[in-house]
């Protein structure tokens, strides 16, 4: 399926990737993961929801984009619908790989087998002289937010949990022509455990930097009623 | 009204003729109580001339306006996208001699500002320094990605194209969408009215054409301006003394072979040779003096650049195409009811493809301002004639801009550099050059040709160093300096999106085309 090789100057000299939006390169996504320092960015569009991993022991956090599995609806059109594409989609087809030697910096990878590789169409990640290309270097730029972000995802979690601010969420989603949608399985920010926290537990999660995306997290439940517009608009309902 | 202009004959079939067609059957209305009707009389087995194949980017608004899809244009017309004019071997002749013209104009701060800031990089070319473009002519990029829409582009563009194929498309567009009638016939005779308007114009075989307006686009023999009215042949050899070319169309690899983004103009000994690359072949010509080199010099002159540039060629197997002209326009190009468009009304040396340009501006100044009645037609056609005169000497001086910067010492050169040979509105602006550059304020005409971006691309792509003794202190040049730096930003992003000519023109074939997705 896919076929993940540290990024080269030399083999990947010519490689164009192509960066639109596409439910064929890999956007048809429900979600993808997000996390606390893009909270800030995701919450303007995307309702923010925690999963239960199966072994109900741990949890990852998502961006929601639609309510069934490969809708998404932000895509229109052959077009992202949005200002901000959360970062874990948008640096596709590029991965983090692990250091080449121990306590080394960490690899930019790239999937080969991804539908956004290309001989022809799409931006070249070196240059005629192999040098990175403006796209590389943006690209690395996000993955390295992406890797940072992911290593403060455990910490945060580990907060919510402490003050038991997240709580089991159902939500019915009613379209326009009576038909229901009913997602399970995810959690959102408990509003009340956190109106009832005293002051040394704000203090707590707020010098852990904990504060403002639990606060956010909470906001981008409002963009819930957005996205059903959205799937009503999209089946024609409006 | 007293006599409302409704029958347009056009008299001539190439691409002068049919883009006008094109142009005013696109645009008339046909829900009119008497609309206009537009015949087009075309001489069977006339070959079309088969020099104007650069356009400028005006070319893009005009297909457009006459409603051909730009993919449709760009493989019936074998057609690839021009980024602008190379000129090599210009200044000194020596191998590393060569600048752009990009057609992309100048980061837009104040040109003197711009000038500063480009000095303090002083291994940079101009056009390098000022405009992303030639970083992606270099790399012999295209203009556009596949999926941009039609006409719009990254950077701005024009086309090189088959002549004779525009003509076809054109014919075939005004004839099955645009009701154009079209009369393949011989012109005997041409009949006059009381007043000396052209009446009629008589046929072989079709009898004799009315018309209230008619338009010449005979090429050369400028059948009905020249020829009837006998309006004079203004002489301009002086300037530009070029009179013959040797044409060739060598043959490419049609897979493989890299299209490059603009024209290359090579200098010789004695004029130049343009080189334009399609997608089947290269259009190569050499362009000389008679009075400074022999046919026979010439030949040789060309068979030596198709030899270098294409070395698995066998040059002496292709047939060379010889022509004759004098650089030159008529005094008028619209007297009584007769306007003069393409050849019919001059022709200059192919340098800078002003050719078919002339004809689109001629074609939106005829609609701009058109008679509606006869009443209305020599108040037009003396508006037309101010503006058109006005506009040939602003070509010719900066047609005349690329030969007076020569440092080339040959005799040829030697005389274009001749103080009586230069036009005294471009020696004047010559001196003020010394001190400025070029700017909107010596060309303070309405539809301008060549803007002073045009006059700064040459000027300072030939060397031409601006004076640093100015009284005067600069203006912001930290923002000249940021505006250079986004240029080369611009320059790596663009390079690392745009697709070769060649894979770009093959994105096109219906039969490469991927499936469009859908989603959601």
């Amino acid at each position: 399926m896919s076929n993940h090789v540290a990024l080269s100057a030399t083999t990947h000299r010519n490689l164009r990737v192509r960066t639109e939006s596409a439910g064929n390169l890999g956007d048809a996504v429900m979600a993808c993961i997000t996390f606390p320092a893009e909270f800030r960015s995701v919450q303007n569009h995307f309702p923010i929801l925690f999963q239960l991993a199966a072994n109900r022991e741990s949890f990852s956090i998502l961006a929601l984009f639609g309510f069934e599995n490969g809708e998404n609806l932000f895509l229109q059109g052959g077009k992202w619908d949005a200002r901000y594409k959360p970062l874990a989609l948008a640096v596709q087809p590029f991965l983090i790989g692990l250091p080449r030697e121990p306590g080394g910096e960490k690899q930019v990878h790239i999937d080969l087998a991804s539908p956004r590789i290309s001989a022809h169409d799409g931006t070249r990640l070196f240059d005629t002289d192999g040098l990175p290309t403006p796209l590389l270097e943006s690209m690395s730029q996000k993955l390295g937010d992406l890797d940072a972000g992911y290593q403060g995802t455990a910490l945060y979690l580990a907060a919510l949990q402490k003050y038991d601010l997240l709580e089991p969420l159902t939500l019915d989603i009613t379209l326009n022509d009576g038909a229901k949608n009913r997602l399970v399985g995810f959690h959102g920010i408990n509003e009340e455990a956190l109106q009832a926290l005293d002051g040394a537990a704000l203090a707590d999660l707020h010098a852990g930097g904990h504060l403002f995306p639990t606060f956010m997290a909470l906001a981008s439940l409002s963009n819930i009623g957005a996205l059903v517009e959205r799937k009503n608009r999209l089946h024609g309902y409006g | 009204m007293e006599r409302p202009v409704r029958n347009l004959v056009i008299v001539g079939g190439g691409t002068a003729g049919w883009l006008a067609a094109c142009r005013i059957g696109a645009r008339r209305r046909l829900d009119a109580a008497d609309p206009i009707s537009v015949t087009l009389i075309e001489a069977p087995d006339i070959p079309t001339i088969g020099v104007g194949e650069g356009t400028w980017p005006t070319m893009r608004k005009t297909l457009e306006q006459i409603g051909i899809d730009e993919a449709d244009f760009l493989l019936a017309c074998d057609a690839s996208l021009k980024q602008g004019s190379r000129f090599d071997g210009w200044v000194t002749g020596e191998p590393s001699d060569r600048y752009l013209h990009p057609f992309a104009p100048p980061a837009p701060v104040a040109p003197d500002d711009l000038i500063a800031a480009w000095l303090e990089q002083p291994d940079l070319p101009f056009a390098r320094a000022v405009s992303p473009q030639q970083h992606i002519c270099d790399l012999g990029l295209a203009p556009k990605q596949k999926g941009m829409p039609s006409y719009a582009g990254a950077l701005n563009y024009g086309y090189h194209l088959d002549a004779g194929k525009l003509a076809a498309l054109l014919a075939r567009h005004a004839t099955t969408r645009l009701g154009v009638r079209h009369i393949r016939d011989q012109v005997t005779r041409i009949t006059a009215t009381d007043n000396g308007d052209i009446a009629t114009v008589e046929t072989r075989s079709h009898g004799a054409i009315a018309g209230d307006l008619f338009i010449d686009c005979t090429g050369h023999a400028s059948l009905l301006l020249g020829g009837h009215f006998g309006i004079n042949f203004v002489d301009r050899s002086p300037v530009l003394f070029n009179d013959r070319a040797l044409a060739v169309q060598v043959p490419v690899d049609q897979q493989a072979s890299a299209i490059a983004s603009q024209t290359i103009s090579t200098a010789h000994a004695a004029g130049w040779i343009w080189d334009i690359g399609l997608p089947t072949r290269r259009g190569v010509g050499c362009v000389y003096a008679s009075s400074h080199l022999s046919d026979e010099q010439a030949a040789e002159t060309l068979a030596a650049y198709v030899a270098a540039t294409s070395p698995h060629v066998d040059a002496s197997a292709l047939g060379f195409r010889a022509l004759s002209f004098r650089s030159g326009h008529r005094e008028r190009f619209w007297h009584r009811n007769c306007l003069a468009i393409g050849l019919s009304a001059g022709f200059l040396e192919p340098l800078e493809a002003s050719a078919i340009v002339l004809i689109e501006l001629s074609l939106d100044a005829l609609l701009a301002g058109f008679p509606a009645d006869r009443a209305l037609m020599d108040i037009h056609a003396g508006r037309f004639n101010q503006l058109f005169r006005y506009r040939w000497d602003r070509i010719i001086d900066f047609l005349k801009l690329h030969y007076v910067l020569s440092q080339r010492p040959q005799p040829y050169w030697q005389d274009h550099r001749a103080e009586a040979s230069i036009p005294q509105g471009l020696r004047d602006l010559l001196q003020i050059w010394q001190y400025q550059a070029p700017s909107d304020r010596d060309f303070a005409a309405a539809g301008e040709i060549f803007p002073a971006a045009s006059y700064q691309y040459i000027l300072y792509g030939m060397g031409h160093s601006p004076s640093a003794n100015s009284p005067f202190q600069g203006g912001d040049l930290a923002e000249a300096r940021k505006a250079l730096e986004m240029v080369r930003q611009k320059a790596r992003v663009l390079a690392s999106g745009l697709p070769s000519n060649r894979a770009y023109l093959a994105s096109l074939q219906p039969a490469r085309q991927p499936l469009q997705e859908r989603t959601g």
